[in-house]
């Protein structure tokens, strides 16, 4: 896979965070992806200051090194993810555009009524 | 003065009686694009004569604050006006009062909605991100998936924006119905739905004692459906979009597509659950407004519009 731009690299990192267990440096995140794509050493290392800054890696300082590891784990993001997407719109400060918002009771229970109505008017014209 | 009195005049009227004739037109979604328009149209037209009139009002103030209020009085009361009513400690009081309260509530307005898109801008950034860094490519679409057993399909606007679906859309939906599902979110970025759904909200969150503003958020995200529902439509064909509604509103896979075929025969009257936007955009699928009544609500629509836009300047030169 190539690299489609800085986001991409971001994500490939993250991954890399979530797979370890513990804290890693970036000199480990290096040798790891120069396995399989061709990458500078000061690229890995920004990217890591940059995800660091935006409050997606914690990093603790190890000698001369920074240790980094995820400040949460993928599925609690996904979670959170979710949560908000989830929300009714007026619960939420994100603009999201659903293909299907968020419905209440009565809301899915006149769809249901709909659906009702429509499948027994097909089932009619059949006979 | 006059024209600041009628302008605010007609600023009331847009804001306060024209949603429900309004809602009227474009609810059923016959006509989505000059519906779109006419609520974006009311929006402008009651800002911009409010606007207009808060002007003139606090000009004539600045330019000498004894004749305001005389000037306001002749504008109301004619020749009847006399020195003993403008000149009266009360009537200069109450009208500075007015003058002063009106600005304020429209910079406390204007602030706290420029606050409002300045959060939600983060937060849309922060989830489209979020997304972008958790969720997997689907291959072959630009889509990112999120592991999730409920059925959800959205997008996030921004640059570059996303189209994030669950786990659990994927097991409900076809293959066409999912090219349905994607032709729906890439329409709603592509004619900046985001934009338009934001605003409204904002000034519905901002201001919500104003008819106008909660019935233009909901009319507009309604419409914004619709108008997606149609771009997805002309890609993937109705059977597909209706059957992903379906399948996305219930949770369960459409596989029998006869539903979406149920013919014209269907009445409108007999489903009647306009009130609603997800069994109204299905109404309108299954059984849309033939061209003649399409036309209809057209031209009553670009009629309105127009009006709206024109009016608040004829009536400042009339009144002015």
């Amino acid at each position: 896979m190539g690299l489609r731009g800085f986001g991409d690299l971001e994500a490939v990192v993250m991954r890399r965070l979530w797979d370890h267990d513990g804290p890693v440096t970036v000199r480990e995140v290096f040798e790891e992806l120069r396995q399989d794509r061709a990458i500078a050493y000061t690229t890995v290392m920004s990217t890591m200051d940059n995800l660091h800054r935006k409050g997606w890696l914690s990093r603790v300082k190890d000698g001369k090194a920074y240790r980094y590891s995820a400040v949460a784990s993928r599925e609690e993001y996904s979670a959170r993810l979710m949560r908000e997407a989830m929300a009714e719109a007026d619960d939420t400060e994100a603009v999201l555009s659903h293909f299907l918002a968020h419905m209440d009771s009565a809301e899915s229970d006149a769809l249901r009524a709909v659906l009702l109505r429509l499948t027994r008017k097909t089932g009619e014209n059949a006979q | 003065m006059r024209a600041a009195l009628v302008l605010a005049g007609y600023a009331l009227v847009v804001a306060w009686f024209l949603p429900r004739p309004l809602a009227r037109l474009t609810g059923q979604g016959a006509s989505v694009r000059p519906g779109l328009a006419a609520w974006l149209s009311a929006l402008l037209s009651a800002a911009v004569s409010a606007v207009i009139g808060l002007q003139f009002l606090i000009r004539t103030a600045i330019a000498g604050w004894p004749r305001l209020s005389e000037v306001v009085c002749r504008s109301v009361a004619g020749s009847a006006c006399t020195r003993a009513v403008y000149g009266s400690a009360a009537f200069e009081l109450g009208v500075g009062a007015i003058a002063m309260a009106a600005t304020a509530v429209a910079l406390v307005v204007a602030w706290r909605c420029g606050r409002r898109a300045q959060r939600a801008r983060r937060h849309t950034r922060a989830h489209a991100e979020a997304a972008r860094l958790i969720g997997k490519a689907l291959p072959g679409t630009e889509a990112l998936v999120l592991t999730d057993p409920r059925p959800i399909a959205y997008c996030v606007p921004g640059r570059p924006a996303a189209i994030v679906l669950t786990s659990g859309v994927l097991e409900v939906l076809e293959p066409a119905q999912l090219d349905a599902v994607l032709a729906h979110e890439r329409a709603h970025l592509a004619r900046r739905h985001p934009v338009l759904v934001s605003l409204t909200r904002g000034l519905a969150a901002a201001v919500p004692v104003v008819p106008l503003f909660a019935w233009a958020r909901a009319e507009v995200a309604r419409l914004a459906e619709m108008s997606a529902d149609d771009a997805a439509i002309r890609v993937s064909g109705r059977t597909a979009v209706i059957t992903a509604l379906i399948a996305i509103g219930t949770g369960a896979a459409v596989r029998d597509d006869s539903i979406a075929r149920a013919p014209a025969a269907v009445p409108r009257a007999a489903i009647g659950a306009a009130g609603y936007a997800v069994p109204a955009r299905l109404e309108r699928m299954v059984a849309p407004a033939g061209p003649a009544r399409q036309a209809w609500y057209s031209l009553a629509l670009v009629g309105l519009l127009a009006g709206m836009l024109v009016l608040p300047g004829v009536l400042a030169m009339l009144a002015g």
